[in-house]
């Protein structure tokens, strides 16, 4: 109860805080802040309402990070979304629905390095390839990943330790390395 | 009975080579008897069997019951000791006695039974599809149910590999060894087999493995 009502607290002083010093990060009301919440970056970030972020029970090293590497990049987080002990890293456009709960997973849109010698900027990506998108009424689970150009379907559910690099169909369970559907 | 005779004199003979190592096994050892003090009088479903030697933080979070073999190690690995989180109050978690547990993450909300003599590195043994299961269920509201919680059970004398996930309703056999990174998801392992690979498929007996290398 007394947590609740400090992560209120603690959500709209976030808020005001983006509001006043960081126009790029437009959160809308009701935003709860149990744990760190950390946002960096020079791209466009809207949080929608409700959302929740705190971290991983019994795990007090892990917060919720979210990232934009370029001034491009896009972040839009849904109503109703759960992070706990979630980074998002983004160089393109990331995309969470609403309903969305996220445990302990790593959510990035890019290799951030090519895999030639020269291990630069990788060019062979673009917005329209790498994009995330999760949809409404999704679960993924611990200490799993989400890459480069996913699609997570309308209520699909990823199963802890999984590598979602392919997309995912609405409704699905998915675990694995990499994520591919199963019936347990 | 001679075989316990034996250590304790290897050990005390290290303990005279190495007074670094006696010292550092009395301060777990104390560090460890703080720890079952206070869990005992704090804690009453949480058991703690003494001696028990910390040389990381143990945490033991939730309103289920924990019990913890004698002579356990918690050491520190990648900045974690032992956490143990318990999600409901029927929860049971039973650690047997003789392991070395460093950052090993337990997170229960039925039963989670691990043997004697388990060797973990950081690794998660996790017996719910989600740590918070109420949420997940009213998020998902059609389509695809969440499989339930199921028990777990680790045998005896189990090696966890690093990072290696063992998730609801496996039943991983004595003298298994988990390759890092493995992820089995309700999986049943054979003993003395050699498991690797997200999802783990065909684990290796490790009695032909052993054959091979000669």
């Amino acid at each position: 109860m007394m947590t609740d009502i400090f992560a209120s607290l603690r959500g709209g002083l976030f808020r005001l805080r983006c509001r006043l010093f960081r126009p790029n990060i437009q959160i809308r009301k009701g935003l709860k802040v149990y744990k760190k919440l950390r946002i960096d970056g020079p791209g466009m970030i809207y949080i929608g309402e409700n959302c929740k972020v705190c971290g991983i029970r019994g795990d007090h090293s892990q917060y919720v990070t979210i990232d934009t590497h370029s001034p491009d990049a896009v972040i839009t987080i849904g109503d109703r979304v759960s992070l706990y002990a979630v980074r998002i890293s983004s160089k393109f456009h990331i995309t969470i629905g609403n309903n969305v709960l996220v445990e302990e997973a790593g959510i990035v849109d890019t290799d951030f390095h090519s895999v030639d010698k020269s291990r630069g900027n990788p060019v062979y990506e673009s917005k329209e390839k790498c994009r995330i998108s999760i949809g409404n009424n999704v679960c993924i689970g611990a200490k799993s990943i989400v890459t480069k150009g996913v699609n997570v379907g309308d209520g699909a559910v990823v199963a802890p330790g999984s590598v979602v690099s392919m997309s995912v169909m609405p409704g699905s369970l998915v675990s694995g390395n990499p994520a591919k559907q199963t019936t347990a | 009975m001679k075989n316990n005779s034996i250590r304790v004199i290897q050990n005390l003979k290290r303990w005279v080579r190495e007074p670094s190592y006696g010292f550092r096994l009395t301060k777990g050892l104390v560090r460890g008897g703080f720890y079952v003090i206070y869990y005992r009088l704090f804690r009453r479903n949480v058991r703690i069997r003494f001696p028990f030697f910390a040389y990381a933080k143990v945490a033991i979070i939730g309103p289920g019951s924990v019990s913890i073999g004698r002579n356990c190690h918690v050491f520190e690995n990648v900045f974690r000791g032992l956490t143990i989180v318990t999600l409901s109050r029927d929860a049971v978690v039973t650690i047997g006695a003789g392991c070395s547990l460093g950052g090993l993450t337990v997170r229960c909300i039925n039963s989670v039974e691990i043997g004697d003599k388990t060797m973990s590195a950081v690794s998660l043994v996790q017996d719910s599809f989600f740590v918070n299961m109420d949420e997940a269920e009213s998020t998902v509201n059609r389509g695809n149910a969440i499989p339930p919680a199921r028990p777990l059970v680790i045998g005896n004398n189990v090696w966890l590999g690093g990072h290696s996930l063992v998730l609801g309703g496996s039943r991983v056999g004595d003298d298994c060894v988990l390759a890092a990174c493995s992820v089995s998801n309700g999986i049943e392992l054979k003993e003395y087999s050699l498991a690797s690979g997200n999802p783990v498929k065909r684990a290796l007996p490790i009695q032909q493995l052993l054959a091979l290398r000669k």
